[in-house]
């Protein structure tokens, strides 16, 4: 048996780890994001101030990058939703040599560096790129259309970087659904859109949120793809946090902002555990 | 009855998910396309076939010590992820301290904030003790982000363990070291790899914590690859890109054929 004192032994290295290298670095973030820049003075000594936490509600461009962001979120998460079911359906339902294929077919872009993947949206949606070339080529268009730096262009990459995700969150919820439920309502007469609509999709819902929370989540707080696709022009909040640290210099706006980006996070992901204890208990 | 379990998908089904999947393929093809083109942009068909973009990468300095800080990193980082989250499972697993599910909690916590918090606290506080630049603290870094993949995979390979066959060896002589070594290892040991694999790419794929960390002679691939972007495209890119999908692949296919990969996932 295990006594308590090795136990301690064996946690408390990794504890101090990530208390020394992830907790008091960002607790230490929290005088900054009160702090005082001057520009090309750098912070002003003992100076204090809410106006980084005031001007993320009250500047119009900080306003503009927030619902841009949550735009993003919410429509890349609802896309993923849309395209991500009938994959994960065919995945959990259907034939069972297709199974292993499709599953590594979704995990391998999954692993694919992320410049990589976002590299080769560039490449596909830039002026010059492949879909304006072959859209020329075809005669439907006479000038490149702007697929790049702008909102198309984050919200077709954001999808296919986190739409692997959805999909095995989806799988797993679909797979969870008994056979015997789908087959006794196929029995009474239940047609197959029905059963569908019926008893699949209502069952596997806890799926569906928890791979929404995550697509959501991790959409709101890209940055790499959003800098790539969008350029240093077409912001959302995790370049704009990026140009305030390494661009303004401006860290206690910058860290306000991290702030705020957390708590967008932290509330979404703890208003749904919320809820799926409420279904939990209903069920 | 019957057709519903010889599960015959319909072809609207089959066509909407195969379109999917090609289109999550459809950056991969591009890319490596683009590396073997003699065109600095990409047309259909592509026009001439080169290796120069690859004799390019693997003759240029830059990139050959950001790959090697990049495996150095990602190496380093999984080997003392694995360590110390494996340590940490073992006893969280059995619940001997109080307040074991806080501490499992905390200990994903890295996983919830957002990577580029996690980023510019980092920076802050290396600005401030002088570990900026240093590989010590982007290897600490590292482990900060990798570690809760380790956490999770041996928890889950745990849980799916008989815990008397540990207290058979400790009964038949074993010290507590050499039960878990023996017995509990191989038998995670499946599980562990999956995590480790996790914590491997998750470390060669990151570039929100590292670019805020890095110092400005020395660089890893993907943060290199990043940069080069913001300067304009060059088909150099694509090269080193399709070595990094190449590798991946295989890594893939191996992890399957050995592991069964998919199931860990």
């Amino acid at each position: 048996m295990m006594s308590r004192r090795q136990g301690l032994l064996l946690v408390a290295p990794l504890l101090l780890v990530l208390a020394g290298f992830f907790l008091v670095p960002v607790l230490m973030l929290l005088p900054t994001s009160f702090g005082v820049y001057e520009p090309g003075a750098g912070l002003v000594k003992g100076a204090w101030s809410l106006k980084n936490y005031t001007q993320i509600v009250t500047d119009d461009y900080y306003r503009e990058v927030i619902w841009r962001t949550l735009g993003l979120g919410f429509s890349v998460t609802l896309i993923c939703l849309l395209l991500g079911y009938p994959l994960a359906y065919l995945i959990a339902r259907g034939p069972e040599r297709w199974r292993v294929p499709l599953i590594l077919l979704v995990i391998f872009p999954m692993l694919l560096n992320l410049v990589v993947r976002s590299f080769g949206w560039i490449a596909l949606l830039a002026n010059r790129g492949l879909i304006n070339n072959l859209l020329m080529q075809l005669g439907l268009i006479a000038a490149p259309v702007k697929l790049l730096f702008n909102f198309v262009g984050l919200f077709i990459g954001l999808t296919h970087i986190y739409l692997p995700f959805m999909v095995l969150m989806l799988v797993a919820a679909i797979r969870n659904v008994p056979r015997d439920v789908e087959s006794a309502a196929a029995t009474l007469g239940s047609s197959r859109a029905h059963v569908f609509m019926a008893v699949t999709l209502p069952l596997s819902a806890p799926g569906i949120l928890a791979g929404s929370i995550l697509v959501f989540v991790l959409t709101i707080s890209a940055l790499v793809t959003p800098r790539m696709l969008g350029g240093p022009t077409y912001q959302v909040m995790a370049t704009l946090i990026y140009d305030e640290y390494m661009q303004l210099l401006d860290w206690p706006s910058g860290s306000a902002l991290s702030f705020a980006l957390t708590f967008m996070a932290v509330a979404i992901i703890w208003l749904s555990s919320r809820l799926t204890r409420r279904w939990a208990g209903m069920a | 009855m019957s057709d519903m379990s010889e599960n015959r998908p319909g072809w609207g089904l089959t066509a909407t998910a195969f379109t999917v999947v090609a289109f999550l393929q459809l950056p991969v093809i591009v890319v490596v396309l683009a590396a073997f083109s003699t065109t600095s942009y990409l047309t259909i068909p592509p026009q001439g076939l080169t290796l120069a973009w690859f004799g390019k990468v693997l003759s240029d300095p830059s990139y050959l010590s950001a790959i090697r800080m990049s495996l150095i990193l990602a190496c380093g980082s999984t080997l003392i992820s694995l360590v110390l989250g494996v340590a940490a499972a073992c006893a969280l697993f059995r619940k001997v301290l109080p307040g074991s599910e806080a501490v499992t909690s905390f200990l994903m916590a890295p996983l919830v904030m957002p990577a580029v918090v996690v980023g510019v606290a980092l920076l802050q506080f290396y600005s401030m003790t002088g570990l900026r630049g240093s590989l010590v603290g982007l290897l600490l870094a590292h482990v900060v982000i990798t570690v809760p993949y380790v956490v999770r995979s041996a928890l889950a390979s745990l849980s799916g363990l008989d815990l008397a066959v540990e207290e058979a060896a400790r009964v038949l002589g074993a010290s507590g070291f050499e039960a878990f070594r023996l017995v509990t290892l191989p038998l995670i040991a499946p599980g562990l790899v999956a995590g480790g694999l996790f914590s491997f790419i998750t470390s060669l794929d990151n570039v929100p914590v590292t670019i805020f960390l890095i110092s400005a002679s020395q660089t890893t691939l993907p943060v290199l690859i990043f940069s080069s972007v913001e300067m304009g495209i060059d088909p150099s890119v694509a090269a080193v890109s399709t070595l990094l999908i190449l590798a991946t692949g295989i890594v893939l296919l191996i992890a399957e054929r050995r592991f069964g990969f998919h199931r860990f996932v």
